[in-house]
Parts: structure tokens; C-alpha cells; sequence
């Protein structure tokens, strides 16, 4: 099937004008900013789109736990960036502050948006409108020790599929030398940490944590006694180290990467930098137990991109949002570096070949869950949250029942404001 | 202390080994930390983040010290804008304490204690309370996203010591030599400059150094007033250094930023030691 | 003098600071106030809310707690600080090269930033890869591994460590100068009358450097009541918020959770407090130096 004569040519021609660019047009510079977790995947994607583009992006890391605050700040003096990639858990609070420019038109008519993970879509919702899309997606997995599993008699290609069975198998590492190696480990001082690692597992069994008003539901489903109730056993019977208590989430994956460690909810991230660091480290990775078999989960965290009011050049940070969801974007920007894509679609795909813990990792992307909730950074993220203190009440003062009353008290209160 | 004591030869000899070792061991506990982050952040990030720990690295890495160089914008970005806001910050600080000092010390002034009580207003204030209101009047001026902005905050911080020292440092001064000048039919100004400013300088010194570091060092208000990569400064890198994954330290590279934050300031104190101590003594006690 | 003596001409010099100062903070404090009689949130919007938020701030356990713990850390520290900034003095004052040496070392730490340095010992004094336990162990001084920030006491020890270490040059330069200061005819005196040497410090070296520990103890005090980052990177107020401050607090209550309102109210109450026993310890302190 050739083209018709008058087609080549038209095409030639475009292609000519590509090559020698726009006649007129001035190109712009677009600003964005993304948090330091993400900054790594957001350049990858921003040097993609700069080597093909004449409007260049320019991009700034801010600290993760400033994000919020730096945005918030500057849209009240009115001087923002065009684009902004953030943890997606802040959405509802910034949509619902006004924050952000409605995406409803340009993302309703992208036939890539339909395959973005469906957490994004949800949490990028508010009344009936679309603020933003995915962006460099990262879920949480378990992570576990094959070698430790290896020396403690367990199949190392079976990691534990509910909770009971975590439980049972953490003991029986830990019994392989109760001095030096730990069954089982989580950052018993940071709230982001096991919002993200400890959550799935009670969600699975269909609890809900988070309130989205004063009237609806808050801790509410036996998946949370469950959870901590494993947790405070765990403690106590030493199968936890000691120092996961003040851990404020600095050694979030150093312990792991001392070999001592039997298994530990961590994120796809741990991939990347454990091959890294630790190469010898045989390790393996699963979704994240529930309380029954089949009701695997995992939090899906990462950022969203989306454009602040106000911005100044809305246009092009449309076009860019809607390049990001293309093939080439997702697949020569992220997955070709080993991060994950935000298109469920793409989860096998050529660059994770390779490895399949990736292709495990991508496809936790599409089965996990992503609380709405407004004052998240309230309720969980920030130091001592209610979440953080329930966690801490109920696994190292073992107080499970009185740590989730008090809890559901401090959320409906934040959650009232 | 020329004071000899009535005691015997080999007491007075204990006693002297004894306070020399009080010495040596006072000066391992203050060096000791710096030298083992220094050790740190030679060390491969896998040692670095090993776990137990090693005193000594057993191989060395330069490893850390290139993250930090290559940190986003890089580190010479960052160290630029550092310097750039703290000269401007000094700047300030000087033109604005030094005339204050000299006001306060020389004059009789209505109000004078009024006035130097409410000089030191912003040490009685949490700044970081104070830093939303004067983002938000900047923003109105165009003074945001400066690095003028970020240095006047700056300046706003190290203003009350610099006003305090400034003070004692022209107090110092014995009323003869002023008065002989106005003699000579001086003005007020012309003794400030002549006469006065060199008489003051260890406390200038003081000043600037105090200001630097300061400035060098300060985070919060840096974060919140500049909003460009290519404009930030050392402390926000070395913050995004530690945040890292939901929290988790790069302890190799954290170090190896710990020792590029503390090395300006350490070269400056070393080699102005001189200043920096007599400003000291002349300016703090009175 | 006539020029001296010349009123304007004083108030000429001093006129840019305190222009500087009433546009940049005497303003912002007034904007200070406004803001914490509404109910600002720093995602926008705000009514006029008169004294709610003081209300709320008296009712609020987060805001007595954060302030008892406040005082109490400003109490533990300000004694060490001063008592062996003093120690320090009396060690290195006279000019010989060892103790000059000393004096400098115990200095450095001063010019460093305080995040820094609370980033570096909050390495050091990390369970997992810090070398302080390691140190403590091979030294035989502890049987098992101290972990400093499970309990709100050690970790508090920690911080007071890290801080002492960082500050204690500070004071310690103070003292030297004013004990340097002191004519060397009365301890000549002392001597000749048999005084002993702790005699001596007791009668006379802490006497004649009163009025610089005094101000060295305000200055300190202060500062501790204010205290953020230190708390901020190296405790993240564990365990179970029992290590706020209550700078760290009105930081959590602004941009945090967005209440800037609130955390206004709080800023204009512990100004208020620092305010009150600045005053009170300088009336003291003129009132001993009177006697």
C-alpha cells in the first residue's frame, strides 16, 4: 500500500518544517517541580521530552516532606511553576483548596488515560472533574530474604500469602539464629512508611482506614486488629529487631540490605538500589499478604502530575501531561530505566524482560489501592499522626484495642476540620 | 596567671600532666565527631550504610562525594548561591550594625533603651512563624524568588547580635581619643571613619563570620523563598540528601554533604581565628 | 561635646536598623497577630475568629505538653552549658599553646550549623549504622547497645549531647574573656592571703564574671525555648510526641496541617512567654548587681 503522491509530499513537508522547526513560533522554558523521590524518574522524563521538543522544561527537586508546604506557598503569592509532580495522596487537599487547573477536557478525550493504574484516576477525581494523571508510579511489595528463607527450611519461591502465614514463617527465621537475624522488620517511628507497607494488609480483607468526612467510616474492618495484633506478637516474641521502634524511617532499607532480615514490606524502588548496593543479595519480591489467600494488596504511591492555577503556561503543560501517557514516553522515559509506567497496559514489557521482579512490581501497580482522604499529611504523614501513634501504641506498648479507639477519635477530629 | 602556688615540686608537676590530659581528652571529643564523619564519607555508600559500623573505611571511595557534586543543579550551583546570598547578607548586616552601634554607644539618644530593646526583637520571636507574613509582603514587592529576599531575612536573623556586639565594641572605646578628634573640629561621621572603624574591626570581623555561617547554614526560609532549581542553596540539597525514599538515609552521601557544609565555614574560622576571638572578647564582655 | 550631645545626630545612625527592623519583623509580627485572630489556612481562605484560637491553644494538651517539655529542656541544658562552658574557661584561660589549642577545638563546633550538626550525630547516634554505641561498647562503658530514641528521656540525653557539643564554645569564649578580664592584682592579692585555688575561683573569679554569666545564661535560655531543628531532624518528636517543642509545634500546626491561623496564635503566645522572663531575669539580674 503505497501513500498517494500528494500524502508523501504533505509529508515530507511536515517533516522538513519538524526538522528545521517552527518557523515563528518563540520557544517557551516550562518550570517543574517534583519531589526529590520522583526527581530521578521526572528527569528521565523531562530530558526525553527536551531532546524532542523546542519548548524545554526545567526542572526543580524540592524536599519530600516540603512539598506541600512549597506549593501552598506559592500559589498564595500567585507565582507557580506550569507543572508539578507530587505524592498523589496530597490530591484531595489541593484539589479541594482550589490549587489546581481542571484536566477534565484534555484528559477525557486521551484513550491513554483509561489505562492509567486505577488509583491515579481515583484520587486525581473531584466533584465529577480531573485534576491531574499519573506520573512515576512506585507500589508497595513485600520484600523477602530467599537465602534466610533457604536457611529456615521454607520454600523460597512460596513467599507467605496471608498474614498468618507471614507470622508463622518470620518465626521460624527468626529461630534460625535468634541473635542475629530478624524475621520481620518495618520503621516502627514513620507513619509514611507503614501507611504504605502495614495498610494493604488490613485493606485486603475490605477495611477502610481513613475517613473522608465526620460521618463515614474510620478504622473500621477486623483487617486492623488483625494486622496489629501480627505486629504486636511479632514484637514481642523478638522476631522484630529492637531498633525498628526509633527507626524514623532512615533505615527503611538499610537493614534489609545487612542480610539479617527475613522479609519487610518496602516499595518497588528497593529493586533498583538493592541490585545496586547488594548485588550477591538474593532477594525476592510478592505482593503484600491480606488476611486471607486471594486477598493480596499493595498501596500505590508515587506521584501524580498536574498543573497549578495560575500557571503561565497551561497550554504546553497540556501537551506535555498528555505526551507523558504516549508509548514512547512511557516506555523510552521509564520503563527503559527501570521505573515503573503508569499505564497498567505496559506492565510487560520488552525493558523488564529481564527481570521479572519488575513485571511482579508493574502489576501491583493495576490491584493496589490508594486512600482519598483529605488532611492526609494530618492523619498520617506528619510526626506522631494518630496513625503513627496507633501503630506505636499498639505494637510496642501492646495496647490494640486502646490504640484504635484513640485513633478513630484524632482522625474524625482531623477529618471534622 | 602568674600565680604560683605553695605547693611541692612533683604535686605541682601531677597536677599539670593531670590538666594537660583533661586538655587532650576535651580536644578528642570535639574533634572526634567531625573525623568520623569525614571517614564516613570516604567510605563505598555500601560501607557507609553498613551495619554494624566500621570506624575506618576499609576502602576508600570518592563515590559519596560524587553524588553530592552531581546533586541535581549541582553542588556548584548550590555553594554559589550560598556565598552570593551570604556576601549580600553580610553586606547588610554590616551597613546596617555598624552605624546602629555607634549610635547606640556614642550618643545619648531619646528612648535608648527602647530602641536597642527593640533591635533585639527577632531574637525573641520565632522566625519561623514570621517567615509567611514577609513571604507573602515580598511577593507584593517582587523581592521572592530574590536572592536579595532571602538574603534581607537573613540579615533580619543576625541583626540583634551584630547590633549587640557592634554596641560594645564602640563602648570599649576610651572618651579620650573621640574627644581629641571633635578638637580638632571632626564631625561625627569623619570619627567613625577614621578614628573609630579600625579601633572596631575584630568585632566587624565577628560580624561577618557570624553572619556567613549563619546564612551559610540556614534552611527553612531558604526552601520557602526561592523557587527555581538554579537558585537554592547547600542546605536544601543536603535536606533532599536525607529525605530520600520515605525517609530512607543515603547515609554515605548524607555524610559526605555534612562535611561540604561544614568545610567553608571551618577554612573561614581557621584562618580568621585571630578576629574572630578578639572580636569576641572585645565585644562580649562589658 | 556638642556633637554628642546632639540628639538627631544619634538617631541618624541608628535610623536604618530600626527602619530595617519595623519593615521586616515589627510588621510581620503585627501581621502575626492579625493572623492569629483568624482562622487562615494556609490552602487559602480565613474568617475573623477574635481569640478562638487562644482559646483552643489553652485547651489544647499538644500545646502543654510541647511547652512543659520546652521548659524542660531550656532547664537541663542551660545549667550544663553554662556550668561547663565555665569549667572549659577556668581550663583553658591562661594563653599557653596546649590551652590554646584546646580553646580552639572547643570552638569549632560553634561555627558549624546547627542542622548540620544535628544531621551528624543523629548519624553517630544511630542504632543501626551509628558509631557512638560501637564507641560506648568497645570503651566497655555499656553491656548491650543503648537505643537513644525508643524513650523520651535518652532521647532528650541525646539531643542535650549532641547540642552541648555544638554550643559550649559559645559560652566557654564568654567566660574566658571575662575571666581574662579580671585584674590580676586582686588574685595577686588572693594568693598572698593563702587563698587555694578553688578558693579563689569560688570568691572571686565567679563573682567579678557574674554579669557575664548572667547575660551567657539569658542568651542561652532563649535559645533553648526556641529550640526547633536540633528536636526537628534528630528525634521527629519520637517517642510518641513526647520531643516537641514548641517551635516544632507551631511549625506542625502552619505548614503542616495548613493552620496558619493557629500556629500565629501560638507563635504570639510563646513570644509573649519569652518576653515575660527575659524581662524578669534582667530585672534579677540588675537587682544582684545592685546589691
Amino acid at each position: 500500500m503505497t501513500l498517494p503522491l500528494l500524502g508523501r509530499m504533505a509529508l515530507a513537508l511536515s517533516l522538513s518544517t519538524a526538522v528545521l522547526g517552527p518557523v515563528a513560533a518563540h520557544a517557551e522554558t516550562l518550570s517543574i517541580w517534583a519531589r526529590a523521590s520522583s526527581s530521578n524518574a521526572a528527569q528521565h522524563m523531562v530530558d526525553l521530552w527536551n531532546a524532542s521538543h523546542d519548548d524545554k522544561l526545567e526542572l526543580t527537586t524540592i524536599p519530600d516532606n516540603q512539598m506541600v508546604t512549597k506549593l501552598a506557598t506559592s500559589v498564595q503569592s500567585g507565582d507557580v511553576p506550569d507543572l508539578i509532580s507530587f505524592d498523589l495522596i496530597f490530591m484531595p487537599d489541593f484539589m479541594k483548596a482550589g490549587f489546581l487547573t481542571d484536566l477534565t477536557e484534555t484528559l477525557g478525550a486521551d484513550p491513554n488515560q483509561a489505562k492509567v493504574a486505577k488509583a491515579f484516576q481515583d484520587l486525581a477525581s473531584y466533584d465529577g472533574k480531573l485534576y491531574g494523571t499519573g506520573f512515576t508510579p512506585d507500589v508497595s511489595i513485600l520484600l523477602y530474604n530467599k537465602d534466610l528463607f533457604e536457611a529456615a527450611g521454607l520454600d523460597p519461591e512460596k513467599p507467605p500469602v496471608t498474614i498468618a502465614e507471614l507470622q508463622d514463617y518470620a518465626a521460624k527465621i527468626h529461630a534460625t539464629d535468634p541473635d542475629n537475624i530478624s524475621g520481620y522488620y518495618f520503621s516502627g517511628s514513620c507513619g509514611g512508611c507503614n501507611i504504605f507497607t502495614q495498610a494493604p494488609m488490613m485493606w485486603g480483607s475490605g477495611a477502610v482506614l481513613l475517613p473522608t468526612g465526620p460521618d463515614t467510616p474510620v478504622l473500621d474492618g477486623p483487617g486492623v486488629v488483625e494486622v496489629l495484633t501480627m505486629l504486636k506478637d511479632m514484637w514481642e516474641a523478638g522476631i522484630i529487631p529492637e531498633s525498628a521502634e526509633s527507626d524514623t524511617g532512615a533505615n527503611f532499607t538499610a537493614t534489609f540490605e545487612t542480610g539479617t532480615v527475613g522479609m519487610q514490606g518496602s516499595g518497588g524502588f528497593a529493586i533498583s538500589s538493592l541490585k545496586a548496593n547488594h548485588p550477591e543479595m538474593n532477594f525476592g519480591i510478592a505482593p503484600l499478604p491480606g488476611i486471607e489467600d486471594g486477598q493480596q494488596s499493595s498501596f500505590v504511591g508515587g506521584d501524580v502530575i498536574a498543573i497549578p492555577s495560575g500557571a503561565r503556561n497551561a497550554e504546553l503543560a497540556k501537551d506535555f501531561i498528555t505526551w507523558s501517557l504516549t508509548d514512547e514516553a512511557q516506555l523510552e522515559g521509564l520503563a527503559k530505566n527501570l521505573i515503573l509506567p503508569v499505564r497498567t497496559d505496559l506492565a510487560d514489557n520488552e525493558y523488564f524482560q529481564a527481570e521479572p521482579r519488575y513485571i511482579t512490581t508493574a502489576q501491583a501497580v493495576g490491584i493496589g489501592q490508594t486512600p482519598y482522604a483529605f488532611h492526609f499529611n494530618d492523619m498520617v504523614n506528619a510526626d506522631q499522626s494518630p496513625w503513627l501513634t496507633m501503630i506505636q501504641t499498639a505494637v510496642f506498648d501492646g495496647d490494640v484495642e486502646g490504640a484504635i479507639e484513640e485513633a478513630r477519635e484524632a482522625f474524625l477530629d482531623i477529618a471534622s476540620d | 596567671m602568674s600565680a604560683i602556688s605553695q605547693k611541692s615540686a612533683p604535686m605541682a608537676r601531677a597536677q599539670r600532666y593531670l590538666v594537660a590530659a583533661i586538655c587532650v581528652l576535651v580536644i578528642t571529643l570535639m574533634l572526634g565527631p567531625m573525623v568520623l564523619s569525614f571517614f564516613a564519607s570516604i567510605k563505598t555508600p555500601a560501607e557507609a550504610s553498613a551495619s554494624p559500623p566500621n570506624y575506618l573505611p576499609h576502602s576508600l571511595s570518592g563515590e559519596n562525594y560524587g553524588k553530592i557534586l552531581d546533586y541535581q543543579a549541582g553542588l556548584s550551583t548550590y555553594a554559589g548561591n550560598s556565598f552570593l546570598v551570604a556576601a549580600i547578607a553580610i553586606v547588610l548586616c554590616l551597613v546596617l550594625a555598624v552605624p546602629a552601634g555607634y549610635g547606640l554607644a556614642r550618643f545619648r539618644l531619646p528612648f535608648k533603651e527602647l530602641i536597642f530593646v527593640l533591635m533585639l526583637a527577632p531574637l525573641m520571636i520565632p522566625y519561623q512563624a514570621l517567615l509567611i507574613p514577609i513571604y507573602l509582603n515580598f511577593s507584593k514587592i517582587g523581592l521572592a524568588n530574590s536572592h536579595l529576599g532571602l538574603a534581607i531575612v537573613h540579615a533580619v536573623l543576625q541583626l540583634p547580635f551584630s547590633i549587640y556586639l557592634m554596641r560594645n565594641a564602640f563602648e570599649a572605646i576610651p572618651r579620650e581619643i573621640e574627644e581629641a578628634a571633635l578638637i580638632d573640629g571632626a564631625t561625627s561621621f569623619q570619627v567613625l571613619r577614621r578614628i573609630f572603624l579600625p579601633l572596631v574591626m575584630p568585632g566587624v570581623v565577628t560580624v561577618m563570620l557570624f553572619t556567613f555561617i549563619n546564612s551559610w547554614n540556614e534552611f527553612l526560609a531558604a526552601l520557602i523563598f526561592m523557587n527555581k532549581e538554579s537558585s537554592f542553596t547547600v542546605p536544601i540539597m543536603l535536606v533532599s540528601v536525607r529525605t530520600g525514599r520515605l525517609g530512607a538515609v543515603d547515609w554515605g552521601a548524607l555524610q559526605a554533604g555534612v562535611i561540604v557544609s561544614v568545610l567553608p565555614c571551618i577554612l573561614i574560622y581557621v584562618l580568621l581565628q585571630k578576629y574572630y576571638v578578639s572580636g569576641f572578647l572585645n565585644g562580649a564582655v562589658k | 561635646m556638642a556633637a554628642i550631645r546632639n540628639r538627631h545626630l544619634g538617631l541618624i545612625y541608628v535610623a536604618p536598623a530600626l527602619l530595617f527592623v519595623s519593615a521586616f519583623v515589627l510588621y510581620p509580627l503585627g501581621q502575626l497577630v492579625w493572623l492569629s485572630l483568624t482562622d487562615t489556612s494556609l490552602l487559602g481562605g480565613g474568617t475573623w475568629v477574635g481569640l478562638e484560637n487562644y482559646a483552643e491553644a489553652l485547651d489544647d494538651r499538644a500545646f502543654w505538653r510541647a511547652l512543659w517539655f520546652t521548659v524542660k529542656y531550656t532547664v537541663v541544658i542551660t545549667p550544663i552549658l553554662m556550668g561547663l562552658g565555665f569549667a572549659l574557661a577556668l581550663l583553658t584561660s591562661q594563653n599557653t599553646p596546649l590551652k590554646l589549642f584546646t580553646r580552639a577545638t572547643i570552638f569549632l563546633p560553634v561555627v558549624i550549623g546547627l542542622g548540620t550538626s544535628s544531621l551528624l550525630w543523629y548519624w553517630l547516634l544511630d542504632q543501626q549504622v551509628g558509631l557512638f554505641n560501637k564507641i560506648l561498647l568497645d570503651l566497655g562503658l555499656v553491656e548491650a547497645m543503648p537505643v537513644w530514641f525508643t524513650k523520651a528521656d535518652p532521647a532528650l540525653a541525646a539531643v542535650i549531647v549532641s547540642v552541648t557539643w555544638k554550643v559550649v564554645g559559645f559560652g566557654m569564649i564568654l567566660f574566658v574573656a571575662a575571666i581574662q578580664s579580671i585584674n590580676s592584682e586582686v588574685i595577686e592579692a588572693a594568693i598572698i592571703d593563702g587563698a587555694s585555688y578553688w578558693q579563689r575561683v569560688w570568691r572571686i573569679i565567679i563573682p567579678l564574671s557574674m554579669r557575664t554569666l548572667l547575660l551567657a545564661t539569658l542568651i542561652s535560655a532563649i535559645g533553648s525555648m526556641l529550640a526547633f531543628e536540633q528536636f526537628y531532624i534528630m528525634t521527629g518528636g519520637n517517642p510518641r510526641g513526647q520531643t516537641f517543642t514548641s517551635v516544632y509545634l507551631i511549625y506542625q500546626n502552619s505548614f503542616i496541617s495548613f493552620k496558619l491561623g493557629y500556629g500565629a496564635a501560638l507563635s504570639i503566645i510563646l513570644t509573649a512567654i519569652i518576653l515575660v522572663f527575659s524581662a524578669l531575669q534582667v530585672f534579677l539580674s540588675n537587682r544582684s548587681a545592685s546589691e
